[in-house]
């Protein structure tokens, strides 16, 4: 099993930012009748999102993210051991978008700086790669980012996703301790054989030119090869059966049950599939934060964008045990659990900046004499 | 249970009168019959018969007979 354990390592804060646009699921009404819309919003609790700029990223909303909690902690970048950008929602298709954050953030040469291509799992695989990483050196501080801008990708027709996406930037900041009762464990799964439940089939090396010619698929909703395309019921299916199974054998494998755990920031895929996860592994509905009425499904930074809205801003000063979950595109899923001071958790931002800098709309834009 | 017992339970689902399914119901001219009723039969499944119901088997269905069947087998 992918059961991980670290020892002297710690979440020392964690903070997000989403783009002040609000889309209003209701508004939809228009485009998918009322009946429909009415359907959709009791069925995933999704009321509202928040949807980015057409050149804002989430690695801008994460930057943003990232200033503000470096700020609160009076860290400086120079202290920042490794940097890494989790998501589905790169600014390129190359270079990594980490290496950007890296140079807007002042952060120095000797960091470690990659992406890591997932989604709605991000956080949990994250954070065993950062404390992987931070385990076997001498740094003392990694800051992880976590977020997409699915709603970039969907088609405004299909029915399915277009109302479901909300976008975030979140960013946690892990830091290496004198004390081996910081502990951070997770467990991993993956199950390649449902890469195709959610995927984007072009635009990617196996079909670089795919169509972009719109088809209406059987499931009665109009996506081209370069829309995300996500198979309901097959996810469906995965969550209620595999998620509940891997937060068992993480509670047996840490020796913890669902009591040891004051808040269960999970990924908020939607109110119905949270609703069977609870009911499957008898999680108190109380103790698990729900964002998505007004954020939509935020991909891999809900997580936080959870722990923010509960927490941030509160003006407490208490250790709270967490354990996240996420589970997704991939197939990807995973558990982990973690304490944070309240004190570290940052209320949700808002912001609209973008980095200029890194918009290239014309080639000879890379040629400029400076 | 019965497979009449089991038929009263879908349409109870699909929140349809007691007696309007019966065999032969062809589920694409049901228009309750959606993708969120879709869920809901997982779920039915999973919480009444114990039977892990997947997006490639609810697809093959054509008919309430084959749903019945699965759940019988």
């Amino acid at each position: 099993m992918a059961f991980f354990k670290f020892n002297n390592i710690r979440v020392a804060g964690v903070a997000c930012a989403v783009p002040r646009n609000v889309v209003e699921t209701e508004t939809y009404k228009p485009v998918f009748g009322d009946e429909e819309v009415d359907k959709f919003i009791a069925m995933t609790g999704v009321k509202a999102s928040h949807r980015t700029l057409e050149h804002q990223t989430c690695s801008d909303l994460g930057y943003r993210a990232a200033r503000e909690l470096l700020s609160h902690k009076g860290i400086k970048p120079k202290e920042i051991g490794a940097l890494l950008f989790s998501s589905h929602s790169p600014d390129y298709r190359r270079p990594s978008t980490a290496f950007v954050l890296q140079h807007r953030l002042g952060i120095p040469e000797e960091a470690v700086c990659y992406d890591i291509s997932l989604g709605c799992s991000s956080l949990v695989v994250g954070m065993q790669t950062m404390a992987s990483i931070m385990n076997t050196s001498d740094m003392r501080y990694g800051l992880l980012f976590v977020g997409d801008t699915a709603g970039k990708s969907v088609n405004p027709h299909d029915r399915s996703s277009a109302m479901l996406f909300g976008e975030a930037g979140a960013v946690m900041l892990m830091e290496k301790t004198d004390a081996p009762a910081d502990q951070i464990k997770a467990l991993i799964r993956s199950d390649g054989s449902g890469f195709k439940y959610m995927i984007i089939p072009g635009g990617g090396y196996r079909n670089l030119h795919a169509s972009e010619d719109v088809v209406m698929c059987d499931d009665g909703n109009e996506r081209s090869l370069m829309n995300s395309f996500i198979q309901g019921t097959s996810v469906f299916t995965f969550t209620i059966f595999d998620v509940p199974r891997l937060i068992k054998d993480f509670w047996s494998q840490s020796g913890t049950t669902a009591q040891d755990y004051d808040c269960f920031a999970f990924h908020q895929a939607n109110l119905y599939i949270l609703k069977q996860i609870a009911k499957k592994t008898k999680i108190p509905f109380d103790c698990l934060p729900i964002t998505l009425d007004r954020y939509g499904n935020t991909s891999g930074a809900s997580a936080i964008v959870s722990l923010c809205d509960v927490y941030g801003g509160k003006d407490e000063n208490k250790v709270i045990k967490v354990m996240a979950c996420g589970f997704g595109i991939g197939i990807s899923l995973g558990a982990t659990s973690f304490e944070i001071n309240t004190a570290d958790i940052l209320p949700i931002m808002e912001d609209d900046e973008i980095y200029t800098e890194g918009l290239i709309t014309d080639p000879n834009q890379l040629y400029e004499k400076k | 249970m019965t497979r009449k017992d089991i038929i009263e339970m879908i349409e109870e689902m699909l929140d349809m009168e007691v007696g309007s399914l019966n065999e032969d119901s062809i589920l694409s001219e049901i228009p309750e019959y959606d993708s969120m009723t879709k869920l809901s039969l997982i779920v039915m499944c999973d919480d009444e018969f114990d039977k892990k119901l997947t997006g490639e088997r609810i697809m093959g269905f054509s008919t309430v007979k084959d749903i019945v069947d699965f759940i019988e087998e």
